[in-house]
């Protein structure tokens, strides 16, 4: 015990020393934050302006000019913000008036020709003349697949009743009461039955568990197979098996890796916890909503991390054994990394309808347990006997996988030829 | 006292056979020669002494008892490719070594200290291997393997890649250790330095043990059939009939004689071809010579071998 103590310590000292542990522990969060913004970001930027050509056949002279000011971004707290979602697409409305006979078809052709070549932001926004009587506007644009339409689709509903309104004999500061916009407040529904404000952030909440998930068992999964390679190919395994058992070895590389990540886990779950309690009131004050990150949700990161990353190691660690350098490595990782890299393409579903029993079935699955069961625990909160019950199934694989691995590791280290066929790796499960 | 001590001993990998019904005795404060060629199953032999893998048949008794984890620790283990972790100083890994040996790390940290202020490394205690020439890490994993001050030690090829003066330096250290009654096996190609230092031997070909005794015993079953000639003049007159190898160096030739044939007759016909002779004597065959024999000799059973398991 004391000789793989040693060995803990070794695997322990060697890797929290590094320069890569410090940065990856203060910058993986960072980078993180920046990828879960970004799309955001991107989505605005990518919207940027659309002009549209308004070809207005209502006859009605004051409609054009009301969804323009419902487009146009206005301070916050105004109380002309008719709509204070944030605007992807911020649309630049040109009005056309078009007689309520014309054909609207020609005057789009001519309009489009016009330009000389077919303009790609070329849009059209058409208002019928009968628009009160429930004629439907149409918008006809290359992209229809725009975000933004729906922000345009509001603020011309609520243009015609306001001047529906008008008509019927209600002025101005009425008018404004009757058309406020109803927002739907998102809450949270907790174990206890409970309302919890989520901010709006559950979606980010949620992938930035899944991703350090994925990253965390990923990479620390990766370091164990490095660290069996490193041993094995500078010939260090004889030494040490020559003083410890080969299991003894796997364990402590297994405990000492582990113990790394749990570390750098530690470090960003304390820092989130600090945040959401001390943080999240300083940031209140000033207006800004943090996510608020329940301690529950972290303890279940935790387990679900040691768990995973123990699977995952144990895997990395046969394929470490079985091959004599990092370049065949390469090749030989694929059936593992797959296996974590699966949930990544599939969480989208699972996300969809955490619920269902597709997504129930996927996490309950022990490969993709630790991050679809993790993105379930974040959505929504699943019955705790199926987070407990794909725990359990995970526990049984991981102990089969050690068993697996122990026989193989055992004789892969000092096998020095070439890679081992699969029916090689089983006659080494034989021998004594 | 026999330290070690090997009784039949098989260890087979599926059909293959790595070592076959393999028996010699290790006499403490002795130091053993186990030779042999690449593949003969040399290091599967080290291997079951050091508890690496347990023979399917026989015995591998060491310091009396059977084989096994609680015995490790009497044993330091240098293989043959080694290496030491790249991103770890000199003595940090020195002292891990000491601590899988169940060393506690005070102890480990003065042994490694001590060893290498012996081999003349104590500058280098705080870099890392990739700044240390090939001998100076060779030199670190000799301390690696006797920094728990074991009483026998195994080394697979020591001396390859070293300069003469490392090998020197090594070469006093183990003749000290053997001072100190630690018993030395010696795993190697070089046969001038089993000469030198081993007592005893076995050699080993195709899993097989095919020599062995005392090195002295050895050479004299062989018999006084190598002549050493220095000589000037055409070589002519040294023809197969009298002649079974002839190795010319420098200074002069060793000519191993045909069974039964008479060294005198030598004498005779390089006088009668007018050759100057400045040296001539008769003596035991060098372990070379007895090496090769051995190894060519016994190809043709092992073909036989096979053809039999086919």
């Amino acid at each position: 015990m004391k000789k793989v103590w040693a060995i803990i310590k070794r695997e322990y000292i060697v890797r929290v020393r590094t320069r890569a542990f410090v940065i990856s522990t203060i910058a993986s969060p960072l980078l993180l934050l920046a990828l879960a913004l970004l799309p955001g970001l991107l989505a605005a930027r990518g919207g940027g302006e659309r002009h549209v050509t308004v070809l207005d056949q209502s006859g009605d002279p004051q409609l054009f000019d009301l969804i323009k000011n419902r487009l146009e971004p206005h301070d916050a707290g105004s109380d002309e913000a008719g709509d204070n979602q944030p605007q992807l697409t911020r649309y630049v409305l040109e009005r056309r008036i078009v007689q309520a006979d014309e054909d609207i078809q020609k005057v789009i052709n001519n309009d489009y020709t016009a330009g000389g070549k077919a303009d790609q932001d070329k849009a059209y926004l058409i208002l019928p003349a009968g628009i009160f009587d429930g004629a439907k506007p149409e918008y006809r644009s290359k992209n229809t697949s725009d975000f933004g339409i729906r922000s345009l689709e509001s603020a011309i509903s609520q243009a015609v009743t306001a001047r529906k309104l008008e008509r019927a004999g209600l002025t101005g500061d009425k008018i404004k009461d009757f058309t406020r916009r109803v927002e739907l407040d998102t809450k949270k529904l907790t174990a206890e039955g409970g309302a919890q404000d989520d901010g709006g952030m559950g979606f980010i909440i949620a992938f930035v568990m899944l991703f350090f998930m994925y990253m965390t068992v990923l990479f620390y999964g990766l370091f164990m197979m490095r660290g069996v390679i490193e041993e094995k190919q500078s010939r260090i395994v004889e030494i040490v098996v020559s003083s410890v058992k080969p299991f003894e070895m796997m364990m402590g590389k297994l405990i000492g890796i582990g113990l790394v990540a749990l570390t750098q886990i530690g470090i960003w779950v304390t820092s989130v916890a600090l945040l959401s309690t001390i943080g999240l009131s300083i940031f209140a004050a000033r207006g800004v909503s943090l996510p608020h990150i329940p301690m529950s949700m972290l303890i279940f990161f935790v387990l679900f991390f040691v768990l995973g990353y123990f699977l995952f190691a144990t895997l990395y660690a046969i394929v470490g054994a079985t091959v004599g350098s990092e370049e065949e490595a390469q090749q030989a990782q694929f059936p593992v990394t797959i296996l974590v890299v699966i949930p990544m393409m599939i969480f989208t579903t699972v996300m969809a309808n955490p619920n269902g029993p597709l997504a129930v079935t996927l996490s309950m699955i022990p490969f993709f347990a630790p991050t679809l069961m993790m993105l379930r625990i974040a959505v929504i909160n699943p019955p705790l006997w199926q987070v407990l019950l794909s725990m359990a199934i995970m526990v049984v694989t991981i102990v089969g996988a050690v068993w697996l691995a122990a026989k193989i590791y055992r004789v892969g280290i000092l096998m020095y030829g070439k890679r081992p066929s699969l029916a090689e790796l089983g006659r080494w499960l034989r021998y004594s | 006292m026999n330290v070690i001590e090997l009784k039949n001993a098989t260890k087979r990998f599926n059909e293959f056979v790595a070592v076959r019904d393999l028996s010699f005795t290790v006499r403490q404060g002795s130091v053993f020669g186990l030779l042999g060629p690449n593949g003969a199953g040399k290091t599967t032999s080290i291997r079951m002494i050091v508890n690496i893998t347990a023979p399917d048949d026989g015995e591998v008794l060491v310091m009396g008892r059977h084989m096994s984890a609680d015995l490790q620790p009497h044993i330091g283990y240098l293989p043959e490719e080694r290496g030491l972790y790249k991103k770890m100083t000199i003595h940090d890994q020195l002292v891990f070594f000491g601590n899988i040996k169940g060393l506690d790390s005070r102890t480990a940290a003065r042994h490694a200290d001590e060893w290498l202020a012996r081999l003349e490394l104590s500058d280098w205690r705080g870099k890392k291997p990739p700044d240390l020439s090939k001998g100076m890490q060779q030199k670190v994993q000799f301390i690696a393997t006797v920094i728990h001050d074991p009483d026998i030690l195994i080394l697979d090829e020591p001396f390859s890649g070293l300069d003469p003066v490392s090998v020197n330096v090594l070469k006093q250290a183990i003749t000290d250790l053997k001072k100190q009654g630690k018993t030395v096996i010696f795993s190697t190609h070089q046969m001038e330095q089993v000469e030198q230092m081993c007592d005893d031997i076995c050699l080993i070909n195709h899993a097989t043990k095919v020599l062995g005794g005392s090195l002295k015993e050895v050479k004299g079953r062989y018999g006084r059939n190598t002549v050493i000639l220095d000589y000037a003049g055409p070589d002519d007159f040294l023809t197969p009939d009298l002649v079974k190898r002839h190795n010319r160096n420098a200074s002069y030739s060793e000519i191993l004689l045909q069974d039964g044939a008479d060294a005198q007759e030598i004498l005779r016909r390089a006088v009668a071809a007018g050759v100057r002779i400045n040296r001539f004597e008769l003596v035991e065959p060098s372990l070379n010579e007895i090496f090769i024999e051995c190894v060519t000799g016994t190809k043709a059973l092992a073909s036989q071998r096979v053809e039999v398991g086919a």
